[in-house]
């Protein structure tokens, strides 16, 4: 009878070492043809068309392929057989074609270019991305409503030659030509899943180094595998890809100690500064960065050069970067990225260029001359309110950041009253194009790598120019790179150096940090390189 | 009962209406758009995008299109992911989330309804102390604490499962133990209380001295009475438990539903919010219904429909 107790009482150990039992070890061998990463989150959409973010582009890249792509920094011809000079004042561009396949060996031929950009800008596939094609003959007018999607810009000249005509010379033009969102599509692939088109790999082809498999928009894991009809597939190395969504930072860090996944990237600041000491920590600079806009429309105050400048002297930017963000973000001195153009003739990088050092001045920490400033401006100005409200983001990181932020102006800035509004995403693009905010903290990210992407922003009347900064020599200079300027690459470049002075010396969006991308990666993934577009390329990816 | 039941059903499609009215106003009133690339696009482009999808029409217009594409089981497509059925994606994330679910409320039930009656056997011994201690444990700690325990210890350390990812069986088991904490604790807190009340009953006394044998007494009297409360906990936790939790599926990096109807608010993914919040309620209202005729089954002294008690 006693002992018939104690098993009872045994009973719920039974049951917890019954579900124990069946398990063997978890560990897997590490193949030198298989490279696993994480990702942050799932692949929204593989439709080119459709894709907006930087998850569903870096699968794109994996596995179809355009006219050029991005070897490292340099841009190479893929699919066109070189990279193209324009004609008729840079208006036009032709493209001979190579002679390449699709995963189910049918040709890619310029009709595949042809389906796939007017599906994109036809007001009725509804892109979110069709305003890139600005600027392509017709393209505005399509995306409208108002022109029959034929009219654009594009037109096969033969199987294998392609004619891109735009309305006016756009100087960067090469560079989109490497992005996914001017990828050919196949179209009887994409008309026989219709709408739901690039949500589940059955029935896609690919045209890039890799093939998406066994994948839909639910899967939290998936693999890509070699293409063999690739045209350039003798230079791919792996043989497969895996990829796993990781939203927790522990379980990232535990899967990459037991090399379940070679390559843990996008940490998180807290992350990043827990394993900056790891040998095989990295970081890649990223063509994004944060920034401050004061709301110049609704105070005059704002107006006023010495206000912004104060401001942004009284921020300490290495302890910002260092310690509040751990190594997510790097220091950057104007509004357009380190690392992201190159002067076409010495290759120097933008940011590095001899007419802008004078200006760093005004993004070093400084607490005496913001203090300084800050007075001078008070008294030219008259401004008797110093309470302002800061608009950011509620994500742990920004939410730091923002009491740093206003921490730091406060002790610097006499007077000054600052009260954090930390609010989600969408809430706080919604105030800031809408005016309603004091200050506040806006990220942007390149849409193609050029400095226009960055300083077309701060032209009088732009959208995204939230702060409404105005200049009018500024705006000139922008224009006159697009108009007079736009087929001479070194004039260009020098007008886009004197607006860039011009902004960065008046603080008329105020720098604070370009977001650095902090992985790990085990010592035997090789030639695993970032792109000016912001994803990698996996061609050159290989292990030792 | 027959009539009751065709009573709580037409109660049902009513509940579910409303649930559906109130959440589609008031998640119209969160700020943004569902459009990922919001912030790029001019006012012209928005709305060009906007009218593509009947974003331009007014709140009401679009209110009477939703109920209408209900009523034929149209749950629309989302938004987040470009025209995928919110049918499909619910059914692909739920199923991961259903099974873990489903594991630990087994776990966790049995588990609870063992340790509650052992406690209340054994009332005021250590083995009662031990047990109490043990349900106490399992209501407090939360579940991503013990999620995190669990994957450092049993997964990392010591190898005996998959640090995370969603391959085999074996990927469930950590999962579900740090979900079935939580039941665990709560019906074998309920299961003693309610044991002790009913083994302290006369006809449990009486039954005991008619000789039978103790055990006997338990598992054919004190158990089956004891279990009433217990049933109706059951049903709404685990609604609760199988309808995923969004950080035990983060930490095992399971792809469940939990997380989605997260997203879904934070991105505005109207029709995803509206198929999801309808499912949910269809959920708990069904479960309501089935409790309340387990009731009958359990206790014949509760027999629904006759004008007693509900």
């Amino acid at each position: 009878m006693k002992s018939k107790k104690y098993l009872l009482a045994l009973l719920p150990i039974f049951l917890f070492v019954l579900v124990l039992s069946g398990c063997g070890s978890a560990t897997e061998k590490d193949s030198k043809n298989t490279l696993a990463i994480n990702s942050g989150d799932v692949i929204a959409t593989m439709d080119s068309s459709m894709n907006t973010d930087a998850i569903g582009a870096q699968h794109l890249t994996n596995t179809m392929e355009g006219l050029y792509r991005y070897d490292g920094k340099d841009l190479k011809p893929a699919i066109a057989k070189k990279v193209v000079k324009p004609t008729n004042g840079g208006k036009t561009y032709t493209f001979d074609l190579r002679h390449t396949q699709w995963s189910n060996g049918k040709p890619v031929t310029a009709n595949d270019f042809v389906y796939a950009w007017r599906r994109t800008v036809d007001p009725k596939t509804a892109s979110q991305y069709a305003y890139i094609y600005s600027g392509i003959k017709n393209a505005d007018k399509i995306n409208a409503g108002k022109k029959p999607v034929n009219t654009l810009g594009i037109k096969a000249l033969g199987k294998y030659k392609l004619e891109v005509t735009l309305e006016n010379a756009i100087p960067y033009f090469n560079t989109l030509m490497a992005s996914s969102t001017f990828y050919p599509q196949y179209k009887p692939a994409v008309e026989k899943a219709g709408k739901q088109y690039g949500l589940s790999s059955t029935g896609m082809v690919f045209n890039g180094p890799f093939k998406l498999v066994n994948w839909n928009v639910s899967k939290n894991s998936w693999t890509e595998v070699k293409n063999n009809k690739y045209w350039n597939a003798k230079s791919v190395k792996l043989k497969t890809l895996k990829y796993y969504v990781v939203k927790d930072a522990n379980t990232g860090l535990n899967l990459y100690d037991a090399n379940r996944i070679n390559r843990y990237e996008k940490l998180g600041g807290d992350t990043a500064r827990q394993v900056s000491s790891y040998k095989t920590f990295s970081m890649d600079k990223q063509t994004a960065n944060f920034y401050l806009e004061l709301n110049q429309k609704k105070y005059k105050f704002f107006r006023n050069a010495k206000i912004r400048q104060a401001i942004s002297m009284s921020i300490n930017r290495e302890q910002l970067t260092n310690n509040v963000l751990g190594k997510t973000g790097g220091i950057e001195h104007t509004i357009v990225p380190v690392g992201m153009s190159y002067n076409p003739t010495t290759k120097v990088d933008f940011t590095k260029e001899k007419m802008l050092q004078s200006s760093n001045q005004y993004t070093e920490y400084n607490p005496k001359e913001a203090t300084k400033l800050w007075k001078e401006g008070i008294k030219e100005t008259g401004q008797k309110n110093l309470s302002f409200t800061l608009l950011g983001d509620d994500t742990d990181n920004s939410k730091k950041q923002n009491e740093y932020l206003q921490g730091e102006m406060e002790k610097n800035l006499p007077g000054i009253k600052i009260t954090l509004s930390n609010v989600p995403f969408k809430s706080r693009l919604d105030k800031s194009t809408s005016g309603n905010f004091d200050i506040v903290v806006t990220g942007w990210n390149a849409d193609y790598p050029d400095p226009v992407t960055f300083l077309d922003i701060f032209t009088t009347g732009n959208v995204q120019n939230n702060g409404k900064y105005s200049n009018a020599q500024y705006d000139a200079l922008i224009n006159k790179s697009k108009t007079t300027d736009a087929t001479n690459e070194e004039a260009r470049w020098q007008d886009l150096l004197q607006a860039t002075k011009i902004l960065t010396d008046e603080q008329g969006a105020i720098p604070l940090y370009q977001s650095y991308q902090a992985n790990l990666t085990r010592s035997n993934v090789k030639g695993y390189q970032i792109t000016p577009n912001g994803s990698y390329n996996l061609v050159t990816a290989y292990k030792k | 009962m027959a009539k009751y039941i065709l009573k709580r059903i037409l109660y049902l499609f009513l509940t579910l209406f409303i649930i559906a009215t109130i959440t589609f106003f008031m998640m119209k009133m969160l700020p943004g758009t569902p459009f990922s690339n919001q912030n790029r696009m001019s006012a012209e482009q928005l709305k060009i995008v906007k009218a593509q999808y009947g974003l331009d029409q007014s709140v009401f217009v679009q209110y009477i299109r939703y109920i209408g594409g209900l009523l034929q089981g149209n749950l629309g497509t989302s938004f987040q992911f470009n025209n995928e059925p919110v049918t499909a994606l619910i059914g692909q994330r739920l199923a991961p989330s259903m099974q873990i679910g489903a594991q630990a409320m087994v776990v966790g039930t049995i588990g609870g309804i063992l340790l509650g009656a052992l406690a209340a056997i054994r009332k005021n011994t250590w083995v009662d102390t031990l047990a109490t201690f043990i349900s106490i444990l399992g209501l407090s700690i939360p579940s991503f604490v013990l999620a995190v325990l669990l994957q450092f210890y049993l997964a990392y350390k010591w190898k005996i499962y998959p640090v995370a990812l969603w391959d085999n069986f074996q990927s469930s088991i950590l999962p579900t133990l740090a979900l079935s904490a939580l039941p665990l604790g709560t019906v074998a807190r309920f299961m003693r209380t309610e044991m002790v009340d009913v083994m302290s009953s006369d006809y449990i006394e009486l039954a005991k001295s008619k000789g039978n044998s103790s055990w006997g007494v338990v598992a054919k009297h004190a158990l089956r009475n004891s279990l009433i409360p217990v049933v109706t906990i059951i049903g709404p936790m685990a609604v609760s438990v199988m309808t995923g939790s969004m950080v035990v599926e983060n930490i095992f990096s399971i792809p469940g539903i939990g997380e989605q109807f997260v997203k879904s608010i934070t991105t505005n993914d109207y029709p995803t919010i509206m198929g999801l919040t309808i499912f949910y309620s269809f959920l708990l209202i069904i479960v309501y219904l089935i409790v309340d005729i387990l009731y009958g089954l359990i206790d014949p002294r509760i027999r629904l429909g006759n004008g007693g008690k509900e």
